[in-house]
């Protein structure tokens, strides 16, 4: 019960990076591909109708560990309190932005709002990637399984750590390149003209440095949390993981040597996957890991709520996904292959 | 400590409050727009067809607004509520997934293509996005209002060895009585808040004389819905919530009335002033009877006053409770008035030219807003000093490691920023009304701007 849940939200986690890893990356990407007006609204009606729904399984994966780990959502929501604002003021920003840039055909407009959705993309991903890297190497928990958490500290990644270290910025950095250039291979797949060309210049240098700081990263992590590569082995999932991630590396440089759209996306897709479940499986079950004392970290077991609850949840939730998918295939359909804007121009005035 | 939980409950009081007024016009318009969505479906009218594009427009922006400051929300259960979060966890975040997975992916899906994709889908298709739309909105508020109804009268727990509660029948929680009649009166007064929005701007239109085909279109579904719903959320829907309070929450019934002592023959204060440091009201107006009557069907049925109940389980701030509650009945009761009035008008063909109406239609529109707002001040401050009522008090829920110093900060940031972000809100909303709907031309393009 404890693995299905955690298994769960592992994928709902993994379905939110490469869903929204699209708005946000292209998000990123919109001065650097679109120079003009018209070739910047491109971008957007790229990250298309679906945006919302890519962004709900963050809520949703909030409301499923409220549900399955409710102590262990307590302390991390707490603990991050600042850096959780942080977050939501991005979401904010980043919707209202996406919303309000089309309604008004004035260049000061579009410009104010267009500044405002790339700069709350990038701050996305970089919070994303340090909450990621904050779970890797660990939070101060105490013994109660409490903890706070300062923006920085001395940069170190023992004892008392900040959110913000050498670890977490490097992961941050990783994570906003990586998301860039899912997001480009995403533009080249939707998009026609100069804004194609252009991404698909920009997929070929970002997947290089994804490359070079993958190994980065991975070195980098070996060091932090000595404990991870031991658990990898254990785990066959990390292993499924790792093939994952190296599958998802080779359909993407060859696709895009062969420009083979389609592929370097479902490559893309692999890679973000394949890092979520070795990263999944390797921590596994500890769900925060104490930099103070091994014996305070806080385990799926400890935090999972027991009982009645969790088997029922089971039943409906199945449901919930397969309605959900079902949505989004309906919209999906008929905004699928290259974006026409002629059809997608909402006439402002 | 006592500092950081007044800044925790003003901060979520705020957010939940400005977030609130967005949905309610979702839910509101969002079956307004399903109804002329299939009348032009049905009939070709294009009256129709071009009443859902303007309103559609507004719909986006209000959505996106409403969605923004919903998420938040979510989140400060765990950021600000830690220690609630670990106690009932299990039960309300069942109903906050479920509101993800059921409702959020259906509106989310749909709401982009419904507010800008009506050429892409075609009719039909179009149609089933706006009812899609309809359909998410009012699922996440049932989502929702079981979850408030577990903290105002839970049921279907068991209590875990550790303290913590457990769901013990998922029934049980899911069909609350509390949640069902919640659930009808807080929907039905979305209604109100709706058809109100769309009656103002045909009054808008019908005192300028611009748009005289939407302006009658917009007067009729907003008079005809509006009155049908302010009759429903006062009657059976309020009166059925007041008897379930008198029945789970007696206490927060006498607070709500300023009824200090208990007796038969409860009167219900149409005016007056709690003074709460004397135990009386000062300076009533009273019509004797009329709350036993509400409260239990009999003039002379004992109504509990404060006096019976021990003093640390009244609620916390009587005053607040008090003219909340005053406020949202009185202005229920004009808005049966208001709607009656421009109904009969309407029934004779006369409301377009009568300016009185007009005016009071035009005007009254942010009255629902406040209504809404003053009833969810009653349902939350009538449920204090608990945040499960009964079970499990507000002073027990915060997080302990989140200093009041950082909520303040926060909820700095939030009124800073609700602030440009309802500017920007009445910039564009007002911009839409004031271009107003524009017939779609042969070439499918919008005609010049022009009244």
């Amino acid at each position: 019960m404890v693995e299905t849940w955690y298994a769960v939200l592992s994928f709902m986690l993994a379905m939110f990076i490469i869903l929204d890893g699209f708005g946000i990356g292209a998000g990123m990407l919109q001065y650097a591909v679109g120079k003009t007006d018209a070739e910047r609204r491109l971008v957007l009606h790229a990250i298309g109708p679906l945006w919302s729904w890519h962004e709900v399984w963050l809520v949703a994966f909030g409301g499923t560990l409220f549900v399955a780990f409710p102590s262990i959502l307590a302390s991390a929501f707490a603990g991050f309190y600042l850096a959780f604002f942080l977050l939501l003021w991005s979401l904010v920003l980043r919707g209202v932005s996406h919303e309000v840039s089309g309604h008004i055909d004035d260049p000061l407009w579009r410009t104010g709002w267009h500044f405002c959705f790339v700069a709350a993309n990038i701050l996305l991903a970089i919070l994303i990637g340090a909450a990621l890297g904050n779970v890797v190497r660990g939070v101060p928990l105490d013994a109660r399984g409490r903890f706070t958490l300062s923006f920085f500290t001395n940069f170190g990644v023992r004892g008392h750590v900040g959110i913000l270290d050498w670890y977490t910025v490097s992961v941050a950095v990783f994570t906003l390149v990586t998301l860039a250039a899912h997001g480009a291979v995403a533009l080249v797949l939707k998009t026609n003209g100069p804004v194609h060309d252009r991404s698909a210049r920009l997929a070929r240098i970002l997947w290089n440095v994804v490359l070079t700081l993958l190994v980065v990263i991975t070195v980098e992590s070996w060091y932090v949390r000595t404990d991870l590569f031991p658990g990898m082995l254990r785990q066959p999932f990390a292993w499924l993981g790792v093939a994952v991630v190296l599958g998802g590396l080779l359909a993407v440089f060859t696709g895009l040597r062969n420009r083979r759209e389609k592929s370097t996306v479902a490559g893309s897709c692999a890679f973000l996957a394949g890092l979520m479940i070795a990263g999944a499986a390797s921590v596994f079950p500890v769900m925060l890991h104490s930099t103070l004392a091994p014996e305070n970290s806080l385990t799926a077991y400890e935090g999972a709520a027991t009982g009645h609850g969790l088997a029922i949840a089971l039943v409906w939730w199945p449901v919930a996904l397969v309605l959900s998918i079902g949505y989004s295939l309906f919209i999906h359909r008929h905004y699928a292959g290259k974006v026409r804007p002629a059809e997608d121009t909402e006439s402002p005035y | 400590m006592d500092d950081a939980l007044l800044w925790h409950r003003l901060q979520f009081g705020f957010t939940i409050t400005y977030h609130y007024l967005f949905p309610q016009l979702t839910m509101g318009l969002a079956w307004i727009l399903v109804y002329w969505k299939w009348r032009h479906l049905r009939t070709g009218d294009e009256r129709y067809g071009n009443a859902v594009r303007f309103w559609a427009r507004i719909f986006g922006i209000n959505f996106t607004v409403g969605v923004v400051t919903g998420i938040p929300m979510e989140f400060q259960f765990g950021t600000n509520w830690a220690n609630f979060s670990r106690y009932s966890g299990n039960i309300i975040g069942q109903t906050l997934a479920m509101e993800g997975m059921f409702a959020f992916f259906l509106e989310s899906a749909m709401v982009g293509a419904m507010v800008w994709g009506e050429k892409r889908l075609g009719p039909r298709n179009h149609f089933l996005a706006t009812l899609g739309v309809a359909i998410g909105s009012w699922l996440s508020g049932y989502f929702i209002l079981v979850t408030n109804a577990f903290m105002q009268h839970p049921v279907g727990y068991a209590l875990a060895a550790d303290g913590t509660l457990r769901l013990a029948d998922l029934q049980a929680f899911l069909f609350n009585p509390w949640a069902l009649v919640v659930f009808l009166h807080n929907q039905i007064a979305a209604v109100v808040t709706g058809s109100f929005a769309v009656a103002a701007v045909g009054a808008l239109y019908a005192l300028r004389n611009r748009h005289s085909e939407q302006a009658s279109l917009f007067l009729k579904t907003g008079t005809i819905v509006g009155l049908v719903a302010s009759v429903l959320v006062a009657f059976p829907t309020g009166d059925m919530h007041a008897r379930k309070v008198a029945q789970y929450q007696p206490v927060a019934l006498a607070a709500m009335e300023g009824r200090f002592h208990s007796g038969p023959m409860a009167e219900v204060n149409m005016i007056g002033q709690p003074n709460v440091k004397e135990r009386r009201l000062d300076n009533p107006i009273r019509l004797p009877g009329a709350l036993s009557f509400l409260a239990y069907g009999s003039f002379h049925a004992n109504v509990r006053g404060l006096d019976e109940f021990p003093e640390d389980t009244w609620p916390t701030n009587i005053e607040l409770l008090y003219y909340a509650f005053h406020i949202m009945v009185g202005l229920g009761t004009i808005f049966i008035v208001l709607m009656a009035c421009a109904s009969v008008q309407l029934g004779r063909g006369r409301l377009e030219k009568t300016p009185v109406l007009l005016w009071s239609l035009m005007l009254a529109f942010p009255f629902p807003f406040i209504a809404t707002s003053a009833g969810w001040m009653v349902a939350e401050l009538g449920r204090q000093p608990w945040l499960v009522y009964g079970l499990f008090r507000t002073t027990q829920g915060t997080s302990e490691v989140v200093s009041g110093g950082d909520v303040l900060f926060t909820l700095i940031g939030f009124v800073g920023l609700y602030f440009v972000l309802g500017v920007l809100y009445l910039f564009m909303v007002g911009r839409e009304i004031l271009h107003g709907p524009q017939p779609i031309s042969s070439t499918g393009k919008r005609g010049a701007a022009h009244g």
